[in-house]
């Protein structure tokens, strides 16, 4: 049969057209998943929600300490960062498993039978959407400290301290939350299991981790100086795992207990837990049968 | 052209395609008939390089799909209705599938005109009745204009307006020097449509022969019920003989 196919190739070179010229090239599948994201409604509500709730948690929050005598408003710009991960979350599990939950992945890798470039093209246009969505809601939460700023008579100024870093930061940890979402989405290719998985991991896990510690230790206890030990394990946990990881971003925060990773190696740590869901995705994508 | 040669494909235990040898041939409409669970959309599964052969090959113009440099300018693939994202326009799902190729905005339109869908084509899929869903199927397989196409029932749930044309477009693109390789229920449909019948039962291979001599003494659906009869009668054995399921798996 090999020996037929060759023959049969050889005799016809260019069975139809010079078909080569119109092919599935990288930045056309780009393309085509940038009209994919930017055609569903969802995409857009979610943009939508992330800039509302970055606004709205960031003013209530420097509202509320707006009356405390030290009053720094850019003390509450961080307010709204765990919330307003929500909507890129979902934006970016819906990506992940938007062709495989409704079908239309036939479509999807009819045109792209190599499979990988769909990946690549979907963490592009979805890290592309997250990124202007994120830089449209930390602009929201600056606006939002103005109205308590101003009640007293503050000046806002950005260029301080550690300022530039943070609003850096939040805007790289909503695009990579978004990721982290498509990664899941993609590896799980169904939408509930992979929202559940994504909200325990980002949202809920650190909590209950946390609470837990609370709990197993004793307030009342004499301080000896030191860190607990359980303190300081979960809080070792909590520093790996996406949100603690991603909070390093925003802040050079000590945690008690924890290593210190700094701004570069929490980065990393999240661009792990990108990655590693990523390449099982893309591992799953090419050794088996899209059905 | 099409060529399937010596096609198995097998999901563990179960062998879905046992074997399957056929070509579709340019210039012609190939009926693909069988039961169901006959191995038919497996088989078009494979062609289109969604499944890989558990043996054997399926070609298209020589190549294997995964291999071709242009998939959607030389193959025109309709598997299912339901192939599209609900939440996405009629023109959107087009626009996003011409861009994978480079395919420009005016044969989006073309194509959309082509398959009566101007009116709903700002509408999202999901709104959009059976009938309207397999337009829009065969709208994405036109898309890049391709001298081979695949259609999996594609007068499923058409008016007989649709059948209608759905019977002419598959002769006119035979007669452009096209092949189309056209699977159904509808053996009264194929009969009127298709040049030669490929009838499989139970992943094998049971015909494959011009409609006219299929159908010389009798219908073409007398045809198609005495050659899948033989299948259905081989089923009935396998059930018959419960004790040896484990031989029929290891073939």
């Amino acid at each position: 049969m090999t020996a037929t196919t060759a023959a049969s190739r050889r005799a016809r070179p260019t069975a139809h057209r010079p078909a080569d010229a119109g092919g599935p090239t990288l930045p056309r599948v780009v393309a085509a998943q940038w009209t994919a994201l930017t055609s569903l409604r969802s995409s857009w509500w979610a943009a939508a929600l992330t800039v509302v709730v970055s606004g709205v948690l960031t003013h209530l929050s420097a509202q509320a300490s707006s009356v405390d005598p030290g009053f720094d408003p850019l003390g509450s710009l961080t307010s709204g960062v765990v919330l307003s991960q929500v909507p890129p979350l979902v934006l970016g599990v819906l990506v992940g498993t938007g062709d495989f939950s409704t079908g239309a992945f036939r479509t999807t890798y009819v045109a792209v039978p190599r499979r990988w470039p769909v990946l690549v093209a979907q963490t592009v246009a979805t890290a592309a959407f997250a990124l202007l969505t994120a830089v449209a809601a930390v602009a929201a939460a600056v606006l939002a400290l103005l109205p308590s700023a101003r009640s007293r008579d503050i000046a806002l100024d950005l260029g301080r301290d550690g300022t530039p870093q943070t609003l850096v930061g939040m805007t790289l940890l909503l695009t990579a939350i978004a990721l982290l979402g498509l990664a899941i989405g993609a590896l799980v290719r169904r939408s509930v299991p992979a929202l559940t998985a994504a909200v325990l991991l980002v949202l809920v896990l650190p909590v209950v981790l946390l609470l837990a510690t609370d709990l197993s230790t004793d307030p009342l206890a004499p301080a000896t100086g030191g860190v607990p030990p359980a303190v300081a394990v979960v809080n070792t946990v909590v520093a790996f795992l996406p949100s603690g990881a991603g909070a390093l971003l925003t802040a050079d925060v000590v945690v008690e207990g924890a290593p210190d990773l700094g701004p570069w190696g929490g980065g990393l740590v999240l661009a792990a837990w990108i990655a590693l869901p990523l390449a099982a995705a893309a591992l799953r994508l090419r050794t088996r049968d899209v059905v | 052209m099409i060529e399937v040669a010596a096609l198995t494909k097998r999901y563990g235990p179960t062998t879905a395609v046992d074997g399957l040898t056929f070509t579709a041939r340019a210039g012609a409409v190939t009926g693909f008939l069988g039961p169901n669970g006959a191995g038919k959309s497996t088989t078009m599964r494979v062609v289109v390089g969604l499944e890989r052969p558990t043996s054997g090959t399926a070609t298209v113009d020589g190549r294997r799909y995964a291999d071709l440099p242009a998939p959607l300018r030389t193959v025109g693939v309709m598997l299912d209705a339901r192939s599209v994202h609900p939440g996405r326009t009629a023109f959107r799902h087009l626009t996003a599938l011409a861009r994978t190729h480079g395919i420009g905005r005016a044969r989006v339109d073309e194509v959309i005109g082509m398959t009566g869908l101007e009116s709903v084509a700002g509408r999202r899929a999901g709104t959009f009745s059976l009938g309207m869903g397999q337009r829009l199927g065969i709208a994405a397989a036109l898309l890049g204009d391709p001298g081979t196409l695949v259609l999996d029932e594609p007068v499923n749930g058409l008016d007989p307006d649709g059948v209608l044309w759905v019977r002419r477009l598959v002769r006119d693109l035979a007669a452009e020097g096209r092949a189309v390789l056209l699977s159904s229920h509808l053996m009264h449909e194929l009969a009127l449509c298709a040049d030669r019948v490929v009838v499989i039962g139970r992943g094998r291979l049971l015909a494959d022969a011009p409609v006219a001599e299929l159908a010389a003494d009798g219908s073409l659906e007398d045809a198609y019920l005495r050659l899948t009869a033989g299948a259905v009668e081989y089923q009935g054995r396998a059930v018959g003989e419960a004790g040896t399921t484990a031989v029929g798996g290891a073939r």
